[in-house]
């Protein structure tokens, strides 16, 4: 029956994704609501031993100031005010530095690191030869007989970034397909198109100068995959790319 | 002393055969030698008896205690410490305007709209997720039945998956987080 069949070549192709290391930046609708439950918890909370305690002192000073002096005698040790240690609190959290959420590859626009737009996935594209073409496509590799699609979708990553590469692959089935037929030139009957697989996985390790990438990469994200691939393709890729 | 003399005068052989051993030796083996009719015996039946109805009784209670349902342990985060309810614990806040109630009002509303297009969208993502796997997997099935069979068998190495989430910053390179020691206070309930 598969004689009968027109035969396709397979393709493996594995969709690397670097998941995001920050939070994304709230919309205006979210932090507008942000706001307001803070307010509606504010409303309808009680005063906790810390308020009290300043409510309690605010009072004590007033009094002082009111009755001349007459108890700062009597009272010897030095107290520690509420409102003192919330200074306090309030210029440690002044002196931490965090990272910073925009780092110098962003601002660098450099796509082969890792580091830029740490608020979305980074998917890797590889320039790849194609007939006689140079095109940038997810890493892939024919399939060989005797192993699973999965498998050639692990070589193809292998051959791309090297063996130790701490990845997980999202379950045994293909995410997606991309079917294409070979221009006339070199259509044959037993040749007639190809057919790649897409898988998925997820990058476990944060850096990958271990790696040794033989090809030329970028890590883009989905909005700047139209810059690389051609449009039939990147409709099919799109199709399984969560944003 | 007295019963020494008594038992002494009762039985004359028996101390002539002890012989010239010491008056206090012989009081003790006198004691075990006698016939049982003395007043330190019947203490000990009725001790013996005292103990066992006493054993019996805690028997029973233990039995009774294990009949009786466990108790429920309770809640922590459910019951509120009466220091709480207070009434000088009570926020004191200028009253709503019009003005503000109304804004609250329409926010809520613009918020509902907004979750629902975001609902949306992820429902639709994820549509299309699962109609490309379809597609790909029928055209995996008229290619090769074997292959098929290898990508719709259960991946065992997926379960359990584990991922930190985001953080609102990167980590800092280099960062030296102060020690400290962390003392459980938790109470915990045997039932």
């Amino acid at each position: 029956s598969t004689a009968a069949r027109r035969p396709w070549r397979l393709f493996g192709a594995m969709c690397l994704l670097r998941l995001p290391r920050i939070t994304q930046p709230l919309e205006k609708e979210e932090e507008e609501m942000a706001a307001f439950m803070e307010q509606i918890e504010l409303e309808k909370s009680h005063y906790s031993d810390h308020e009290i305690r300043k409510l309690e002192e605010e009072e004590q000073l007033k009094r002082r100031k009111e009755s001349l002096y007459d108890e700062d005698e009597t009272s010897g040790k030095t107290v520690i005010m509420a409102q003192d240690l919330e200074e306090k609190w309030e210029q440690k959290f002044l002196r931490f530095k965090a990272a910073p959420r925009i780092t110098d590859a962003d601002k660098s626009n450099n796509r082969t690191s890792l580091n830029r737009k740490l608020d979305s996935n980074l998917m890797l594209l590889v320039k790849q030869k194609i007939g006689n073409q140079e095109l940038w496509l997810l890493p892939q590799v024919e399939w060989q007989p005797g192993e699973t699609l999965r498998n050639t979708a692990e070589r193809a990553m292998a051959t791309f970034l090297g063996d130790h590469i701490q990845a997980k692959i999202l379950g045994n089935a293909p995410y997606g397909i991309y079917k294409y037929k070979f221009p006339r030139a070199i259509r044959t009957e037993d040749n007639v198109g190809a057919k790649v697989f897409f898988f998925k996985a997820l990058l476990q390790c944060n850096d990958l100068s271990q790696a040794k990438l033989q090809a030329d990469y970028l890590w883009v994200t989905k909005k700047e995959l139209g810059d690389y691939l051609k449009s039939e393709y990147m409709k099919k890729v799109n199709r399984f790319l969560l944003d | 002393l007295c019963f020494f003399s008594s038992c002494s005068s009762w039985l004359p052989q028996r101390v002539a055969l002890r012989g010239s051993s010491h008056w206090q030796n012989s009081l003790l083996e006198l004691r075990t030698s006698l016939p049982v009719r003395a007043q330190p015996k019947k203490k000990k039946k009725v001790d013996v008896k005292k103990e066992q109805a006493q054993k019996d009784r805690m028997k029973k209670k233990i039995k009774k205690l294990e009949k009786a349902a466990p108790e429920l342990i309770p809640i922590e985060d459910f019951v509120t410490p009466l220091k709480y309810s207070e009434s000088s614990r009570v926020r004191s806040l200028p009253a709503l305007s019009p003005e503000e109630s109304e804004r609250r009002v329409l926010l809520l509303k613009k918020w509902c709209l907004f979750k629902q297009k975001q609902d949306e969208a992820e429902k639709k993502a994820i549509k299309a997720l699962v109609e490309s796997q379809q597609e790909a997997l029928k055209e995996l099935r008229l290619e090769s039945e074997e292959l098929y069979q290898a990508a719709i068998r259960r991946d065992e190495g997926l379960f359990p998956f584990e991922r930190d989430g985001p953080s609102y910053t990167p980590p800092l390179p280099g960062y030296d987080p102060p020690e400290g020691k962390c003392i459980d206070i938790t109470k915990v309930y045997t039932q």
